[in-house]
């Protein structure tokens, strides 16, 4: 009966098939490492940023008079509410957690090589939208860090050339940070992650398309690719079990460990607390955004150092597959930006006087620096490595991508 | 890639470290019934007539276990679903002090230090060299010393006084966090299940993977 149900189905939209090819069956590398796991694990937060958000959303009133106290009622009364708005809360830190590690990997391996340019620009879209998402859903508690984080970064919008004191109006809908603004702040935070979900089909549909890389940089012949299901199931699945040990210690014992505590004061316009600062996966940008001395200068540099990623598939011209692992000047560029952010970090986070701004200001030439070193170097890496004869098994791998290639073509 | 886990691992212990803030006395705080109950009592009446505990209502002072006269007792007239207002208007408070008494409903999440920022706090106070009363944890604060440790004078008195405050600071962080016990308790259990399902995952993963052959795996060799 229910094979004759599957046929009538099959005969009218390509079910049985699209599971096949693109669910189980989907050939998977099968030398990838546990790095490969987040992007799965994003998914998952995803599902539950959704899952959680909706359930506080039929609690929380967008209104300036009764948002914090909203989610105070959340917090005490709501059954189970505190466990809602703590999965939440955390939830957002995850994402970025997750997000920033598959970025990572990705330029570790350089798993932006052509042909996943296309993949790579659907994931820097999404990022952008998950900035946003963010952004916005820290105003909602409407605590005085929310409203003066979305004060501080709604006026940046003034370095809009001739409009700009246009640009912040409509942004906020009000001449300042208001009920206008939480609301219109809660009905796209409400959106966006719906949007995001789209943008993840047409990530996935590309990922399909080019199929996942791999720690060797090369295609893979068909023999050394493995269904889906068991095996990344099985691994995902573990990875996720990982992943929700380390959730559940934040969410269940150290919850307020990622708030400031100026967020447990409500929202005030007439005080400025005398340290505002972003949420910790905002603060490298942020730190970008101060070391500027000149506004405008200043959010071109941030929103460019969000948007640099883009670039990385023109900008790193090196033939070498696999990345940082078979490209020790790339290796050591590829360290040298992480500990950069890593400083930046800091630096966003410190109230910006003396040796703080001058250790800001070099960390964000060094991030700028990475990506023009990239364009630079890579061509020079190539050469040098090639010249210097490389390890057999990498040159086995060129070849045998380049034999794949020709017998494509 | 190994370096890199080292980096994580090192940047989330840092970060861990700024959050803990050093250079303040820490407080142990209880969440048993007789401190709580001690705590909500110093709460009434050393802190009530000038503070709200706005988010708590005195039904709530049931589930800590204070028992139905003594919470009457607070109340008055007050309902039992009503918040826990100020005695003093702040219309009053600000002629007085200058500034309305925050609510304390937060109190302890709503300070860098949190708990030992309050702690600190209500014992900070001192006699300065020209007579008066200041605070070193907030110098210059509108409150006055409402536990009275600058006039303690024995040292009875100033054990007291300690208790006092170690009373009161573990009440606001019931009201500040008043799930925190039940959180704990049930995290507890959701990582003893999360554990065992893990393990049982990684050896799903291991029987899975067994399957493949390795003998003709080449692709061995990349992998360190
Ligand atoms: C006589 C009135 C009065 C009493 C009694 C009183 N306070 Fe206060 N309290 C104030 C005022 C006024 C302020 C505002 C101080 C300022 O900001 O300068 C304040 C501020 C505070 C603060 C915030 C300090 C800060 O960092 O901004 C805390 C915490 C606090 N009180 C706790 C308590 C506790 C606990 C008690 C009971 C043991 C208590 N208060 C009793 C008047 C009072």
């Amino acid at each position: 009966m229910s094979g004759r149900i599957i046929n009538w189905i099959d005969r009218r939209f390509p079910f049985t098939s699209f599971i096949r090819d693109e669910l189980t069956g989907y050939p998977t590398p099968r030398n990838l490492s546990y790095w490969w796991n987040f992007g799965f694990l994003a998914g998952f937060v995803l599902v539950l940023q959704v899952a959680t958000g909706i359930f506080l959303a039929m609690h929380y009133k967008a209104d300036v008079a009764h948002a914090f106290d909203s989610i105070q009622h959340i917090m005490r009364d709501v059954n189970y509410g505190w466990l809602l708005r703590y999965m939440h809360a955390t939830g957002a830190s995850a994402f970025f957690f997750v997000i920033f590690i598959h970025m990572a990997r990705t330029l570790y391996y350089g798993s932006y090589r052509a042909p996943r340019e296309l993949l790579w620009w659907t994931g820097q879209g999404l990022l952008l939208m998950l900035m946003a998402t963010a952004f916005m859903g820290y105003l909602l508690p409407w605590g005085q860090m929310s409203f003066w984080g979305a004060t501080v970064i709604t006026n940046l919008f003034r370095a809009t050339p001739v409009f700009g004191e246009q640009v912040v109006i409509w942004l906020r809908g009000d001449y300042s940070v208001g009920d206008a603004t939480l609301n219109r702040f809660y009905a796209l935070h409400y959106l966006f992650p719906f949007l995001i979900i789209g943008a993840v089909v047409i990530h996935l549909v590309a990922l399909h398309a080019v199929k996942s890389s791999n720690p060797s940089g090369i295609d893979l012949k068909a023999k050394d690719n493995i269904p889906f299901h068991p095996y990344f199931t099985s691994k995902d699945l573990f990875g996720l079990g990982v992943f929700l040990i380390f959730f559940c210690v934040v969410v269940f014992f150290v919850p307020d460990s990622l708030s400031e505590p100026a967020n447990s004061i409500p929202a005030n316009p007439l005080q400025t607390p005398n340290h505002i600062v972003p949420e910790w996966y905002f603060l490298p940008f942020y730190a970008i955004l101060r070391s500027v001395p000149n506004m405008v200068g200043g959010v071109v540099a941030m929103g460019l150092s969000v948007m640099m990623f883009a670039f990385m598939p023109a900008l790193d011209r090196s033939s070498i597959p696999g990345g940082a692992r078979y490209r020790p000047i790339y290796r050591v560029l590829f360290y040298l930006f992480v500990i950069d952010m890593v400083v930046l970090g800091y630096v966003g986070y410190q109230p910006p006087a003396g040796t703080i701004v001058v250790i800001g200001q070099l960390a964000t030439i060094g991030y700028f620096a990475y990506f023009v070193l990239i364009f630079g170097l890579s061509k020079v890496e190539e050469r040098w490595l090639v010249k210097r004869g490389l390890p057999p098994d990498v040159q086995a791998l060129i070849n045998a991508e380049a034999l794949a290639k020709s017998s494509r073509a | 890639m190994k370096k890199f886990t080292l980096l994580l691992v090192v940047t989330c212990l840092a970060l861990l470290g700024m959050s803990a803030l050093a250079d303040m006395s820490t407080v142990q705080i209880a969440t048993d019934t007789a401190t709580l109950g001690r705590g909500a009592d110093s709460m009434m009446t050393n802190c009530r007539s000038c503070h709200s505990l706005k988010y708590v209502r005195y039904r709530d002072l049931t589930s800590i276990g204070i028992p139905k006269p003594k919470i009457d007792e607070w109340r008055g007239s007050e309902s039992v679903d009503n918040p826990m207002l100020a005695v003093l208007a702040d219309k009053d408070a600000l002629q007085s002090f200058g500034i309305v008494p925050p609510d304390l409903s937060l109190i302890t999440k709503a300070r860098d230090g949190g708990m030992n920022y309050l702690y600190a706090y209500l014992l900070g106070y001192h006699n300065t060299s020209n007579g008066s009363v200041d605070n070193l944890i907030y110098p210059g604060t509108k409150m006055p010393d409402a536990l009275g440790i600058s006039s303690a004078t024995t040292a009875a008195q100033l054990v007291d006084i300690h208790g006092k405050a170690r009373d009161v600071t573990s009440f606001l962080a019931w009201a500040a966090d008043p799930h925190a016990k039940e959180r704990i308790r049930m995290g507890y259990y959701v990582l003893a299940y999360l554990v065992l399902l893990t393990s049982l995952l990684y050896l799903v993963k291991r029987m899975v993977w067994a399957r493949l052959s390795t003998s003709d795996d080449h692709l061995t060799s990349w992998k360190k």
